[in-house]
């Protein structure tokens, strides 16, 4: 006899506002329903009645994780709208805040990973990890969240002094290596709770149309920072990371190898990266062309889209749209957690790294 | 001859491939959206997403479909006179919320699917968020 289960849209499993209903016979999963729109707030509505700056300021608050990702995104959009390149340095600053931010994502991941496989020493070990990450965007930024970085032809504020930060990604590297990778690869305890646990198939990564380390642990090996590179990606070296099992271990491997190649890419920005203005100077005679523009970045959960369009001499754009990545993976739960066991659908539905503020913009 | 004229070959559409700030566009003409999808399948493209765009007084709307292609981003205009389009979830599973939630925002209909809410709630409309007249 099949029974339903549901989870969500408020349960200690599941942190943030969605419901999963699950069909379970005895232990086993057979089905699942997904349903989310709990805290939609309306922001590309909201987008459209926001000049350019204000835009900016509003974008950023779709994620709270990523909101560097998503005014990057915007910024190349309208930036191809009013014909603005942004001079070689802004875009290594972009590069790094980038990286940064996936870092200190990723890190984060990793903890709360470690919290639902009953790891908990774990948790606290990454958790202070991403306090140094927070630290060093707090340095550049002054702020821990919402950095306010990026701009329309360029970013607000230089790295002054880029040689100062390495040490820093050194430390951090180190700890990596040393803690945090060896034990999330070879500890008993995430093999077990994670080998062969919520499969996500090639042929079902890719007609569900997921990103990012979810598709890259499922064996699909696209990034946009090399298969489309933006900013300075272009002039960075670094690997790719892909796992075939396409498994909850998997999921961990991929995040756990691009922390290294994130330190490898800040590494190289920072050494790197040219003289010169940050920005354009042109604030006062920006004029949009008609039309739309699209621009994609590759977020730490994927690969985040805007589409923005702007009429003739109008303040505020016709309509932006915005894709984010877990409106693009969280589907493909449904079949990650078929033939699972209930106990590990929370951490099943936790390694695709969902963000409900994204999918509920 | 490249992968994209390959695939317009196949769809039996002329017109060629227009570059246009990193997005490859196809006027798609008289090809379907669905015989469009299979295409796509059939190179192992990405679907990405829909944008909807409603165009001025009584034109319709306007949707863009968009594939990833090796890193290529693909798109395919749409023009609607009314506001109904086939779906192709059923041959795209991964079109599946985006239809949804075009149909929540705009009122677009998708011929040959059913919906459930995914945004709306208990009350809401379909259109009532995103359509000029619910402004």
């Amino acid at each position: 006899m099949s029974y339903k289960i549901p989870m969500g849209p408020y349960h200690p499993g599941l942190e943030e506002p969605y419901k999963l209903d699950l069909i379970c016979e005895g232990e086993t999963v057979k089905d699942a329903k997904l349903k989310i729109g709990f805290n939609l707030r309306g922001i590309e509505h909201l987008a459209e009645t926001r000049n350019y700056i204000q835009l900016t300021a509003l974008m950023e608050r779709v994620c709270g994780i990523c909101s560097n990702i998503h005014t990057l995104t915007l910024c190349q959009a309208m930036e191809k709208l009013t014909g603005l390149t942004p001079p070689p340095r802004a875009l290594y600053i972009r590069v790094v805040m980038a990286e940064l931010e996936r870092l200190h994502s990723h890190v984060l991941w990793a903890g709360i990973a470690a919290k639902l496989m009953g790891f908990k020493t774990m948790f606290m070990t990454c958790f202070e990890l991403r306090e140094k990450v927070m630290d060093v965007l707090a340095a550049i930024s002054g702020n821990r969240v919402n950095y306010s970085m990026n701009r329309i032809g360029g970013v607000n504020r230089d790295i002054e002094d880029p040689l100062a930060l390495l040490s820093l990604i050194d430390a951090l590297e180190k700890e990596m290596a040393r803690t945090v990778i060896p034990i999330f690869t070879t500890s008993t305890t995430a093999r077990k709770r994670c080998a062969g646990i919520g499969v996500l198939t090639r042929e079902k990564a890719l007609s569900c149309g997921t990103v990012g380390p979810t598709a890259r642990a499922s064996g699909l090996a696209q990034d946009l920072r090399r298969a489309a590179p933006y900013a300075a990606y272009a002039e960075m070296d670094f690997d790719v990371p892909v796992q075939p099992d396409g498994d909850v271990r998997a999921r961990l491997l991929v995040r756990a190898l691009e922390i290294m190649e994130s330190c490898k890419i800040l590494r190289q920005a920072l050494t790197k990266m040219p003289p010169g203005e940050i920005d354009t100077g042109d604030d006062k005679k920006i004029v949009f062309t008609a039309g739309t523009a699209t621009s994609r970045v590759e977020a730490p959960r994927g690969e985040v889209m805007y589409s923005v369009s702007w009429k003739e001499n109008s303040k505020n754009p016709s309509r932006v749209h915005v894709r984010t990545p877990t409106f693009a993976n969280m589907p493909a739960i449904r079949w990650m957690v078929i033939g699972a066991r209930l106990a590990d659908t929370p951490l099943i539905q936790a390694s695709i790294d969902p963000c409900y503020s994204c999918t509920d913009r | 001859m490249n992968q994209l004229e390959s695939i317009a070959e196949k769809l039996g559409i002329a017109t060629p491939w227009v570059e246009k700030d990193d997005v490859h566009w196809l006027e798609p003409g008289t090809v379907s959206v669905r015989t469009l999808a299979q295409a796509m399948n059939a190179v192992e493209a990405r679907f990405i997403t829909i944008t909807a765009y409603q165009l001025p007084g009584d034109e319709g709307f306007r949707l863009e479909y968009h594939w990833d292609l090796n890193g290529q981003l693909l798109g395919f205009p749409f023009l609607l006179a009314g506001n109904s389009i086939e779906s192709i979830y059923d041959l795209c599973e991964a079109a599946d919320w985006i239809e949804r939630e075009v149909h929540e925002g705009f009122a677009v209909d998708f011929i040959g699917r059913e919906y459930e809410p995914l945004q709306l709630r208990a009350g809401d409309t379909p259109g009532f968020n995103l359509r000029e007249e619910a402004k």
